[in-house]
C-alpha cells in the first residue's frame, strides 16, 4: 500500500532524531489520511504540531510529489508572536526530507515584498492569523488562489474559541469549506471541559462524528507556595505582591532560568523594575515581556529564553502560549492564577525536558490568595477543568464578514446566508438578524433610510453584493479585526527606535519632562507628535507606570467551587496544607470581627465608615456573576426608596456602598434574593449601571462605527470621532430597534454575566440561610473589595438631588 | 439660575443656552450642526434627528426667554462633509418659525473649514472678537482686554464626588476672571473636564436644572 512509503520514511525520520511516533499521532495522521477532520487536544510541548502536520506531508510523498505546488496547508494562529517559532518547527521535516514546498508567513509585520510576491501566488504551506487571513480572502483572487487548499490546522483552538476572534476563524473556515469542500480541519487545543463544545465551535455543521483526539496526558505537576515571612503583618488587600521581593529574589536564584507570570502588565512593568533594584547585579540577565513592547524587543527576549542566556523573563499571558522554552525550570506566579487550566498552562512552561516534573510557586499578593492556591491544588487533583463558552452569533462581526466577503469577490445573499449558517456561531441565525445585517451593510440599517444616495455595499442588477467605493474598502480593511484595540500610542526614542505603546489616556495625564516607567526602562516624555509619543533616556527617578486597560481575571467556578470547601473546613476548624495553616491568622481574624461563611449560607456584612454606609455580600461565584449580582441586588433595593450606589466585587462578594443607610431588611424581606422575575429584573437592572453602555465601545469598532484612523492620516480623521457612549446614546435615543444595541444587552447577559448561572446561584442563595451581621470595622474578607475604586454606579434619585451633596 | 457677571446679569438655562436680559440676546456655543450628518456621508451609519431635537431645545430656550437676538458662539456648522441637504432643510424650517429674531455667528475653528451657514438662513457671520460691553463674544475662551469674554470652544464639563465615592460628570457654564465659557450645544458632542481655578464659578447642568457648584 502506498501510505507504507510514507510510514517509514516518517518513522525514520524520527528515528533520527530519536524520537518514536506516538499512538495518537499515528491516529491523527491515519484519519487525515481518510479525509477526517478534528480536533487534538494536550498540553503545550506534547507533539501535537507534527500529529497535524505531517499528514499532509505524508499525502504529498504518496500522491503525485509536485514540487512547489500551490497552496495546500494553512497554519492559523491566534498570536503573532508564535508565527516564526511555528515555522521554524514546520521547517525541519521539509528541510531534512528534502520536500520541495514553499513555507511562508502571512501577517501584519510581513514585508511589502513578500506581500506582493503572495499576491500573485501563495506558498505551498502558509502560517496566519485569523484576521491576515481575512483580509487575503477580501480579494478577489482569492478564491483562484485557495482552490487546491487541503488542510487548515488551527492552532491554540482554546484561546480562540471563547472570543469573536473564534467566530471570525468559524466563518473564513465556512468559506474555505464552501470553495472546497473536501478541506479537511485539525484543531489544536489544550484539554478543557467541554471538547465536543470545542470540537463543534471549530468544525461548524461538519461536527457530527468528528474525531476528538487525546494527546499526551500531562506530565506531573507540582505547585508550592512562598508563604509570606510575618502573616500578622501580611496585607489583606492588594494586588503586586511586591512585599514578597526578597523571598522571589531567593526563588530565582534556585533556579537556572525562571519565568515570573504576572496577571497585567502594569504589574509586569513593576515587578521587573523591584527585581532589578533589589539584584542590580542581573542586570543584563533578566528581561521583560508583555504584549504592548515592540516585536524586536520581545523576539531578542524569546532568543535569550531559548538559547538559556536569561537568567528570568518577567512576563504576562504573552508567554502563555506556544513556544518551547526548554531552559526554563522554574515557573513563579504572582497572584492567584484564577483557574486550574491556566494554572496547569504556565506550570508546563517549565520542566519541558523528558521525566522532569513541571512546577510552578504562586506567590499571593494579599492573605486569601494563598486559600485560592489550596484550591486550585485541590480542583487539580480532583480533574476539574475549566470549560470555554463561545460567543452566539454577534452581527456586529457578522456585519463585518460580510463587508470582507463583498470586498473578496461579491457575494449572492442567499448564498452567504447558507454559508454562514454552517459555523456554529451562526446556526441559530434568524431570517429578520440577516436581513437587518444586510440593511446595515448596504444601505447602512435604518438610520440611514433618508440618505438613499449613501451606500457601503452595492447590489448590482443581478443581486450581486459589492464594495466599489474605495474609500469604504480602504477603511474596512484598515479595520478588519476584532480585538478592541485602545487608543493606543507608539512610544518611541526621538532618534526613531519604537518601544512599544501604551494607552492615549495614559499619555494624556503626562506632562513633557515627566519620567515614567516602560519596556523595563525609565524614560523622560518631550512630547506626542502624530499620535507619537517621543521619549528618551531618563536619569535620576522613575515616574509612574503605565496601566492598559484589560480585563480582570475572574475565577473560575470550578475554582470558586473549591475555594467555598476551604471555607467550609476553615469555619469548621480544619486548616490543612502550608497554605491554610499560614493563612490561619487572618482567619481567626475574619471570625472575630465577623465570621467565616459556610457553605450553605450567605454572608452579610453591614460596616458604616467615613467612606459611607456599606453592604458586603458574600456569595463566591467569581466576579463575573458578582457583577450581575451588584447591578441586581442595587436595582432591587433602590426600587424601595430613591438610593444611589457605587458598586464594586471581586471573586468573593459584592459590596454596595451608599451615603445613607439603604433599606436591607425591608428588601431582603420583599424578595432580594429570589430567583423570581429575572427576566424582567435582570436587563432592568444592567441598563440602569449602564453596562450595556460599556459593552456597546467593542461592538461599535467591530462594525465599523468607530475606527482608529488611517495610519499617518489622523486630522481628517478627528472630524469623525465620536465616543462610543455617545453613539450608543444617540441609537438608543434615534434608532432603537438597532440590532447592535440589543447585541450590547445580550453579550452582557451571555457573557459576562452568564446569565444560567446568575440565576442558579439565586436559587442556591434563596434556599439557604442568610446570616446578617452588624460589624464594628471592616473585616479581612471586605477588604479587598473596599479598596476598588474602579465602581459601577446605580441611583434610583433624581440627579440633581444627588448633585447638592457632591462637590467638585 | 440668574447670576451676575461684570456688572450684568445673565440667566444660566438647562437647555445649554445663556440668556442676557439686558440686550434680550440668547448666546449658544458649539451647536456642531450636521455632525451626524458628516459620519453618513462618511458612510458610517449614525442616526439622523439629533440636529432636529438640538433645534427643538433651542426653540424651548427661546420660547422662554423670547429674544431679540441669539448670538452663536462659533462652531456652528461641524464639518464640510456634513453640509447636507436635510440638515439644511430643518434648519431652514426652523428659522422660518423664527424669522424675526436676529441671529449673530462668531466664527470658531470649525467654521473657517465648515464654512459659513447659507445665506437663506439669515445669520450674520463675523469673525471673533464682537465686542459689546462690557462682554466681548468670541469662540477661543481667552482673556481680552476688550472686556469680559464670553466662549466656547472647550465643551466643558466638571467632575463632582460625593459621600460613597460617588462620581458624576456634568456639562457646565465656567466662569473665570476674565472669560465664561459655555456648554457645547450640540448633543452628539464630546466634552473635556475642566479644572476649575479658585475664583472661578461653576454652575453644573444635571438634567433639567442648573446647579450651582462653586464654593460648597
Amino acid at each position: 500500500m502506498a501510505s507504507n512509503r510514507s510510514r517509514k520514511t516518517i518513522n525514520d525520520w524520527f528515528a533520527s532524531r530519536g524520537w518514536k511516533p506516538f499512538p495518537f499521532q499515528k491516529q491523527v495522521w491515519e484519519a487525515y489520511r481518510k479525509g477526517e477532520s478534528g480536533l487534538i487536544h494536550a498540553a503545550t510541548g506534547t507533539g501535537k504540531t507534527y500529529a497535524a502536520w505531517l499528514g499532509p506531508l505524508m499525502e504529498w510523498m504518496d500522491g503525485d510529489g509536485e514540487a512547489y505546488p500551490d497552496l495546500r496547508v494553512l497554519w492559523i494562529t491566534p498570536l503573532r508572536a508564535l508565527v516564526a517559532d511555528t515555522e521554524k518547527a514546520l521547517r525541519a521535516p521539509l528541510k531534512d526530507l528534502g520536500i520541495p514546498w514553499r513555507m511562508e508567513s502571512r501577517t501584519g509585520d510581513t514585508r511589502q515584498s513578500v506581500r506582493a510576491r503572495q499576491e500573485k501566488r501563495l506558498p505551498t504551506a502558509l502560517v496566519t492569523t485569523p484576521e491576515s487571513l481575512a483580509l487575503l480572502l477580501a480579494r478577489p483572487e482569492a478564491r483562484q488562489q485557495f482552490r487546491r487548499l487541503q488542510m487548515v490546522i488551527v492552532d491554540e483552538w482554546h484561546e480562540l474559541m471563547g472570543s469573536k476572534r473564534g467566530v471570525l476563524a468559524e466563518l473564513l473556515l465556512a468559506r474555505l469549506r464552501r470553495w472546497n469542500p473536501l478541506v479537511r480541519t485539525w484543531g489544536l487545543s489544550a484539554t478543557l471541559g467541554n471538547m465536543q463544545t470545542a470540537a463543534a465551535t471549530l468544525l461548524g455543521n461538519r461536527a457530527e462524528g468528528a474525531r476528538v483526539v487525546r494527546g499526551l496526558v500531562p506530565k506531573t505537576v507540582r505547585i508550592d507556595s512562598l508563604l509570606p515571612e510575618q502573616m500578622d503583618r501580611f496585607p489583606w488587600a492588594g494586588h503586586l505582591g511586591i512585599n514578597m521581593l526578597h523571598q522571589v529574589t531567593g526563588a530565582i536564584e534556585e533556579g537556572a532560568t525562571t519565568l515570573v507570570f504576572t496577571n497585567t502588565r502594569s504589574q509586569c512593568e513593576i515587578w521587573y523594575q523591584a527585581i532589578l533594584e533589589a539584584r542590580p547585579d542581573w542586570a543584563g540577565l533578566i528581561a521583560i515581556h508583555h504584549g504592548s513592547l515592540e516585536r524586536k524587543l520581545r523576539d531578542w527576549v524569546e532568543d535569550g529564553l531559548r538559547a538559556g542566556t536569561l537568567r528570568c523573563v518577567v512576563c504576562t499571558s504573552s508567554l502563555d502560549l506556544g513556544v518551547d522554552f526548554s531552559p526554563v525550570d522554574r515557573v513563579i506566579q504572582i497572584g492567584s492564577p484564577k483557574g486550574v487550566a491556566r494554572l496547569l498552562q504556565r506550570a508546563g512552561r517549565s520542566g519541558h525536558r523528558p521525566g522532569e516534573t513541571s512546577r510552578i510557586t504562586c506567590v499571593p499578593t494579599h492573605a486569601f490568595e494563598l486559600v485560592e492556591v489550596a484550591a486550585s491544588r485541590d480542583a487539580w487533583k480532583a480533574g476539574a477543568m475549566e470549560s470555554r463558552f463561545p460567543v452566539e452569533r454577534p452581527l456586529d462581526l457578522l456585519a463585518q464578514h460580510a463587508v470582507t466577503m463583498a470586498l473578496g469577490g461579491g457575494f449572492q445573499a442567499d448564498d452567504l446566508l447558507a454559508e454562514v449558517r454552517t459555523t456554529y456561531a451562526y446556526r441559530d441565525l434568524s431570517g429578520i438578524e440577516w436581513q437587518w445585517v444586510l440593511d446595515f451593510v448596504t444601505r447602512g440599517g435604518e438610520a440611514l433610510r433618508a440618505y438613499p444616495e449613501f451606500q457601503r455595499v452595492e447590489v448590482t442588477a443581478d443581486g450581486a453584493h459589492q464594495v466599489t467605493n474605495r474609500q469604504i474598502a480602504r477603511r474596512h480593511l484598515l479595520s478588519i479585526g476584532t480585538i478592541v484595540a485602545d487608543a493606543a500610542i507608539d512610544v518611541r526614542y526621538v532618534t526613531g527606535g519604537r518601544l512599544g505603546s501604551v494607552e492615549e489616556s495614559f499619555i494624556s495625564r503626562l506632562r513633557p519632562g515627566e519620567h515614567f516607567f516602560f519596556a523595563g526602562k525609565s524614560l523622560e516624555f518631550i512630547r506626542v507628535h502624530n499620535m507619537v509619543a517621543q521619549v528618551r533616556k531618563a536619569h535620576g527617578e522613575a515616574g509612574s507606570v503605565p496601566r492598559w486597560d484589560g480585563a480582570r481575571m475572574a475565577l473560575s467556578s470550578e475554582l470558586a467551587e473549591a475555594v467555598r470547601t476551604r471555607l467550609d473546613q476553615a469555619r469548621a476548624g480544619v486548616f490543612e496544607g502550608p497554605e491554610m495553616r499560614s493563612v490561619r491568622p487572618v482567619m481567626d481574624t475574619q471570625a472575630k470581627i465577623s465570621a467565616i461563611p459556610g457553605r450553605e449560607e450567605l454572608l452579610i456584612e453591614r460596616v458604616e465608615t467615613k467612606e459611607g454606609h456599606h453592604l458586603f455580600f458574600y456569595p463566591f461565584e467569581g466576579r463575573l456573576v458578582h457583577e450581575g449580582l451588584a447591578a441586581l441586588f442595587a436595582w432591587r433595593i433602590a426600587r424601595l426608596r430613591p438610593i444611589t450606589f457605587t458598586m464594586a466585587m471581586n471573586d468573593y462578594g459584592i459590596e454596595l456602598l451608599s451615603a445613607d443607610r439603604a433599606p436591607l431588611e425591608a428588601s431582603l424581606a420583599s424578595g432580594l434574593l429570589s430567583p423570581a422575575n429575572l427576566a424582567e429584573d435582570i436587563p432592568a437592572s444592567l441598563n440602569a449601571a449602564e453596562m450595556a453602555r460599556r459593552q456597546f465601545r467593542e461592538i461599535a469598532r467591530i462594525a465599523g462605527l468607530t475606527f482608529t484612523g488611517y495610519p499617518g492620516q489622523n486630522k481628517s480623521v478627528k472630524q469623525l470621532q465620536a465616543s462610543s457612549g455617545l453613539l450608543f446614546d444617540v441609537f438608543v435615543k434615534y434608532d432603537s430597534g438597532n440590532l447592535l444595541i440589543e447585541q450590547a444587552h445580550r453579550e452582557v447577559l451571555e457573557r459576562n454575566l452568564e446569565r444560567s448561572r446568575l440565576g442558579q446561584t439565586l436559587d442556591r442563595l434563596s434556599r439557604g440561610v442568610v446570616r446578617l451581621l452588624d460589624i464594628e470595622r471592616p473585616s479581612p474578607l471586605s477588604f479587598p473589595i473596599l479598596v476598588d475604586r474602579s465602581r459601577h454606579r446605580l441611583s434610583s434619585e433624581k440627579l440633581a438631588d444627588r448633585i447638592r451633596r457632591m462637590s467638585a | 439660575m440668574r447670576v451676575e457677571v461684570a456688572g450684568t446679569e445673565l440667566e444660566l438655562m438647562a437647555e445649554r443656552a445663556a440668556y442676557w436680559p439686558e440686550r434680550a440676546t440668547l448666546f449658544v456655543a458649539d451647536t456642531h450642526w450636521g455632525k451626524a450628518a458628516a459620519f453618513r456621508a462618511n458612510l458610517i451609519p449614525v442616526p439622523g434627528g439629533t440636529t432636529e431635537s438640538d433645534l427643538a431645545r433651542l426653540t424651548s430656550a427661546i420660547l422662554r426667554t423670547s429674544p431679540r437676538r441669539i448670538v452663536l458662539l462659533g462652531d456652528a456648522l461641524h464639518s464640510r462633509d456634513g453640509r447636507s441637504e436635510k440638515t439644511f432643510q430643518s434648519l431652514a424650517a426652523w428659522r422660518a418659525r423664527h424669522a424675526e429674531i436676529e441671529i449673530l455667528l462668531v466664527r470658531g475653528n470649525h467654521d473657517r473649514k465648515a464654512g459659513d451657514p447659507p445665506e437663506g438662513l439669515g445669520i450674520h457671520c463675523v469673525d471673533a472678537p464682537v465686542i459689546e460691553a462690557p462682554f466681548v463674544f468670541q469662540h477661543h475662551p481667552s482673556e481680552t482686554p476688550a472686556g469680559y469674554a464670553l466662549a466656547g470652544h472647550i465643551h466643558p464639563a466638571v467632575r463632582l464626588r460625593g459621600r460613597g465615592l460617588q462620581r458624576a460628570t456634568l456639562p457646565c457654564f465656567h466662569f473665570a476672571p476674565g472669560v465664561a465659557t459655555l456648554p457645547a450645544f450640540g448633543s452628539f458632542c464630546g466634552s473635556a473636564l475642566i479644572q476649575p481655578g479658585p475664583a472661578d464659578r461653576v454652575y453644573a447642568i444635571a438634567d433639567d436644572e442648573i446647579v450651582n457648584i462653586w464654593r460648597r
